[in-house]
């Protein structure tokens, strides 16, 4: 429909089209904004561009998707935050998700201990640039083309011939691999995501982590399996996440093989859906038909 | 024999008169006044009434001059408590001390400068919470104050706490908007808590606050500000100018002092529009940059100074 809406010159579509054109939010994918500016109805005073903060990119966050629209960023922290975050990530693999990885990354990028300030969720912000930078990880691994070449040839499949389907998992477990490193600490850090403070955003990070997980694979859906598939691979993987912190294996065969089983288990219940309706669909049928039979003015 | 009750009446009136404010006549109610002042000075509002911008400093002193004894106990009555809570989720929220051992000699312990915390209640929570949770025993708080009978009383109240005497804690008296004894880029983080609304020129204090302070080191406020919600606003508005200036008519004695309390709440700007001052003077805001209390009845505004990448 947007597409439609920038193909055609503004006379030919018809007033009462453009509402619905702008109510398009089925296909809205957003990612976390930590500038949160709030309206009000006092003017504020603009600041000069040199100080001003990245408000400029959530004005072009819109209701709707597109695949004409630029992708947003994976996040929306600063400069300084970024350099403090990045620092800080070298340190959580020894002290956690926690304040002293946030000081140590401060002291490392050149501030000082009180500049942990200038992040406003503390630890939570550590967790969220994690998840925000690993997805974007994973996109920059797919883009460069290696990973599906890689998903193929453990199957001994060439990479054309990988399903929708495959390159799903697929993405799934390269995703969960990232965490390796802080598989021991990543308990805390679900602890700290399930505060109810912190669930909004937590949510949303993972939305937009099936979303992406999706997206790349090629998925095109626009129907209601656009919503189905998204809470499906949500949910495998915050399952799996939970699965991967108690997995002895090196490798992390054992929640390889959970995931494995949750994507069965997945088919399985879409299989007993489909059935479930045509049965309904056959008895409603076999209802009107045996109604109409009857005399009955249906 | 004669000369003493001469000599008493004196005695009398020279205890009655402990302060004698500067300017003889302060009217809050309208804006006439008693001396007249040269037309082409800068102006500036005291409460609700407009003042030459030389006056305002004088007039701030003698207000709280009059409300340093009772401050404490005013304060609690005001807010129904509340201002505890404030107090203490800020110094949490800033988390003063550091819980790492420190690399350089730069890290050891925090330079903290409190501005217009002349009665000590937001340095000794810091200085509490660096020594009991983060261990730190090198923090070192700066109390400032324009208003010496503030200072004394902060001073008394010390004398109760462990830094009584100790390089850990410092009072100065001084002007926030000009501190030539504070050396460029000293201190670590700099607080002014229900103090920013007084001063006659707040951004000249916002670009001192600038200067004294290291690069990354984090400026924070907490003020009162502007309610969100109208149905608290409604109530909030008729305590403020009803019930506040007859508690402090009944409680310290002094209504006019408490009227200019809540007149300057009234005149102080939004949260938006400060959040803009505190860029103006060059700090990066984290995040949303400030954090509403109490729906917006006082809140707190942080702006770190920015790293210059040579």
């Amino acid at each position: 429909m947007a597409h439609l809406a920038r193909t055609l010159p503004r006379r030919a579509l018809p007033t009462r089209i453009t509402p619905y054109l702008r109510q398009t939010q089925a296909l809205s994918t957003s990612t976390i904004q930590p500038t949160f500016v709030r309206t009000r109805r006092t003017p504020t005073p603009t600041p000069t561009p040199a100080q001003c903060q990245p408000k400029t990119l959530l004005s072009q966050a819109r209701a709707y998707h597109s695949a004409l629209h630029p992708r947003l960023p994976d996040h929306e922290y600063t400069n300084s935050q970024t350099a403090i975050l990045t620092a800080a990530l070298d340190h959580v693999p020894a002290h956690g998700f926690t304040s002293t990885a946030l000081t140590l990354g401060a002291r490392d990028a050149g501030f000082l201990d009180v500049s942990v300030q200038l992040l406003p969720r503390g630890e939570f912000d550590l967790i969220l640039f994690w998840l925000a930078s690993r997805r974007g990880l994973l996109r920059g691994k797919v883009e460069e083309g290696g990973l599906f070449r890689r998903i193929a040839a453990e199957k001994g499949k060439d990479v054309y011939e990988l399903g929708v389907e495959e390159r799903v998992r697929g993405l799934l477990l390269e995703r969960l691999r990232m965490n390796d490193e802080v598989r021991h600490v990543w308990q805390d850090a679900l602890a700290q995501m399930s505060l109810l403070a912190n669930i909004p955003l937590s949510l949303t990070e993972l939305h937009a982590l099936a979303s992406d997980i999706l997206t790349l694979s090629g998925d095109t859906a626009v129907d209601a399996a656009w919503y189905t598939r998204r809470v499906a691979v949500s949910a495998i993987y915050a399952s799996a996440e939970v699965v991967m912190t108690r997995d002895p294996t090196p490798d992390l065969s054992e929640t390889a093989a959970f995931v494995e089983r949750r994507f069965e288990d997945r088919q399985a219940i879409a299989d007993k859906l489909t059935g479930i309706g045509q049965c309904a669909g056959f008895g409603w049928n076999t209802a009107v038909g045996l109604g109409r039979s009857w005399g009955l003015k249906i | 024999m004669s000369s003493r009750p001469a000599w008493r009446a004196l005695h009398y009136s020279a205890k009655r008169r402990a302060f004698q404010p500067p300017t003889p006549y302060r009217c809050f109610s309208c804006t006439t006044r008693a001396q007249s002042k040269p037309e082409d000075e800068r102006m500036t509002h005291f409460g609700f009434t407009n003042v030459p911008e030389s006056e305002k400093e004088t007039r701030v002193g003698a207000v709280f001059s009059s409300v340093a004894a009772s401050y404490d106990r005013m304060n609690d009555l005001m807010s129904l408590g509340i201002h505890r809570l404030w107090k203490d989720h800020f110094v949490r929220s800033l988390n003063p001390g550091s819980c790492l051992p420190a690399m350089t000699a730069d890290q050891r312990g925090w330079n903290i400068l409190d501005i217009a915390g002349g009665t000590g209640d937001i340095a000794f929570r810091m200085l509490d919470h660096a020594s009991n949770i983060n261990h730190d025993m090198e923090t070192r708080v700066t109390i400032s104050d324009i208003n010496a009978a503030m200072l004394a009383e902060g001073r008394k109240r010390s004398l109760d706490t462990p830094y009584y005497n100790t390089n850990r804690l410092d009072f100065v008296e001084a002007n926030a908007e000009h501190m030539p004894h504070i050396p460029d880029a000293s201190v670590d983080l700099y607080t002014v808590v229900f103090g920013i609304r007084n001063f006659t020129d707040k951004q000249a204090a916002l670009n001192e606050a600038f200067r004294v302070l290291k690069p990354g080191g984090v400026f924070a406020c907490m003020e009162f500000s502007k309610v969100d919600n109208p149905v608290l606003d409604g109530i909030y508005k008729r305590w403020n100018f009803s019930a506040i200036p007859l508690i402090g008519q009944v409680v310290a004695g002094d209504r006019d002092s408490y009227q200019y309390l809540v007149e300057s709440i009234e005149r102080f700007p939004s949260q938006e529009e400060f959040r803009g001052m505190i860029q103006k003077a060059g700090f990066m805001i984290p995040g949303q940059g400030f954090e509403n209390l109490t729906g917006g009845i006082a809140a707190i505004h942080k702006g770190i100074k920015p790293i210059v990448k040579a």
